[in-house]
């Protein structure tokens, strides 16, 4: 017979809870009877590895489930996963290991629409204190309005230096309108942006003070 | 050989037989030293209610026992690391630093023929039945709206009609259908 005392086992418990066992991965249970098995066995991989590298997996679970609302295939969902993963690893590298998962989401929304990550460096250097998820969305809003890349992130860009979240929302928002009404998405950009510069002088700055608003989607 | 000799040789002979030592023996010799104080320590009152806290105890399992329990602890890892997962797998923002930051953000859609209107999304992971709309006369007036806070971020939705039919929200920008059916994306400033 084996004598086992009290505290030993009080420690092997101890260890045992501190140390997760080899082989262990966690597991997203919001998955569970969303996905087709195999597919689901692909994505955790995914989320596994997305883990390890400290990427925001919350993320890729939802684009994963929008498949699986939508009835996309198996393949098409992994798919889909998997090149969102990279895209917010590349955001991330641009946008430094503090971006938040709101800023890394509108960061890879912009890489999807064409935005290079050097654009998303360069904006990071522009705004290194301020949130860039409004300034990287509306990047790749402008890009699916129709304004070509180089010139939506040429805008984003001039206005980093003095506009607010609320300052870009207004200005894609008017270049959608002029795209309604019928002018060019470049030529709307260009006019709108000239009016942007036409009313901010050195050194004061286009941006408001507003608060959290009410935003209509 | 003297009878000193006769009686050396008995002693000799009864110290060469081995000794029979009682199987509790050194249970009993551990529990008499405990009874000790320890030296230099201080002689700490108990209070009777905490005494079975102090008291120690003895298990004695046998190999098969000792295995099933290990077995069993193994078990309750693996759940334990199973129920952690949501937790590490944070979403957009921790629970505390999201209810800080919500914004009211409404979902309008105009929709005069639909007996029902829900909005699914990456902020209600995409359950249809989770957010519906609601409208002025049971839809009769054709406007259906609802009203979600949600966290800073960019969030993909769409709208489903009466079930069955998605539709991309027209008041907002496009996103491309990756999964062959439409949807609209909203931004949420702020982070």
């Amino acid at each position: 017979m084996m004598r086992i005392r009290w505290e030993s086992i009080v420690f092997g418990i101890s260890m045992l809870l501190a140390i997760p066992p080899a082989g262990v991965r966690a597991q997203e249970p919001r998955l569970g009877g969303r996905l087709p098995e195999a597919a689901r066995t692909q994505v955790e991989e995914i989320l596994n590895a997305a883990r390890a590298d400290g990427l925001p997996t919350d993320l890729l679970v939802t684009r994963a489930l929008e498949g699986a609302a939508k009835g996309a295939p198996s393949q098409v969902i992994v798919a889909a996963v998997v090149r969102l993963r990279e895209e917010l690893r590349t955001a991330r590298a641009a946008l430094g290991e503090t971006a938040s998962p709101a800023e890394l989401s509108a960061g890879a929304s912009a890489l999807r629409a064409g935005a290079t990550a050097d654009a998303l460096a360069r904006l990071r250097r522009l705004r290194p204190t301020q949130p860039l998820t409004v300034p990287a969305a509306v990047l790749a809003d402008l890009v699916a309005t129709g304004v070509p890349v180089d010139t939506a992130i040429s805008a984003v860009l001039v206005l980093a230096a003095n506009a607010g979240d609320a300052d870009y929302v207004a200005f894609r928002r008017n270049v959608q309108r002029d795209v309604a009404l019928g002018a060019s998405p470049s030529a709307a950009l260009g006019v709108r942006l000239r009016a942007v510069e036409d009313l901010a002088s050195p050194g004061q700055s286009t941006g408001t003070a507003r608060g959290p608003r009410r935003q209509k989607p | 050989m003297t009878e000193d000799d006769e009686a050396f040789v008995k002693v000799v002979d009864v110290l060469k037989e081995p000794v029979r030592i009682a199987p509790d023996l050194t249970i009993r010799v551990m529990a008499e030293i405990e009874q000790f104080p320890v030296p230099g320590a201080e002689p700490t009152p108990t209070p009777l209610r905490f005494a079975w806290a102090r008291r120690r105890l003895t298990l004695r399992l046998s190999p098969l026992g000792a295995l099933a329990t290990a077995a069993g602890l193994a078990a309750v890892v693996l759940a334990g690391s199973r129920i952690a997962a949501p937790g590490e797998t944070s979403g957009l923002q921790g629970a505390g630093e999201a209810a800080e930051s919500m914004r009211p953000t409404q979902f309008v859609l105009v929709a005069p023929q639909a007996a029902s209107v829900t909005v699914v999304g990456d902020f209600n992971d995409w359950n249809p039945s989770a957010t519906p709309l609601a409208s002025a006369n049971g839809g009769g007036g054709g406007v259906w709206w609802v009203t979600v806070p949600l966290p800073p971020g960019r969030y993909r939705y769409a709208f489903v009609v009466d079930g069955t039919t998605w539709l991309a929200d027209p008041e907002a920008s496009a996103v491309e259908h990756e999964f062959g059916r439409p949807s609209s994306v909203v931004t949420i400033g702020g982070a």
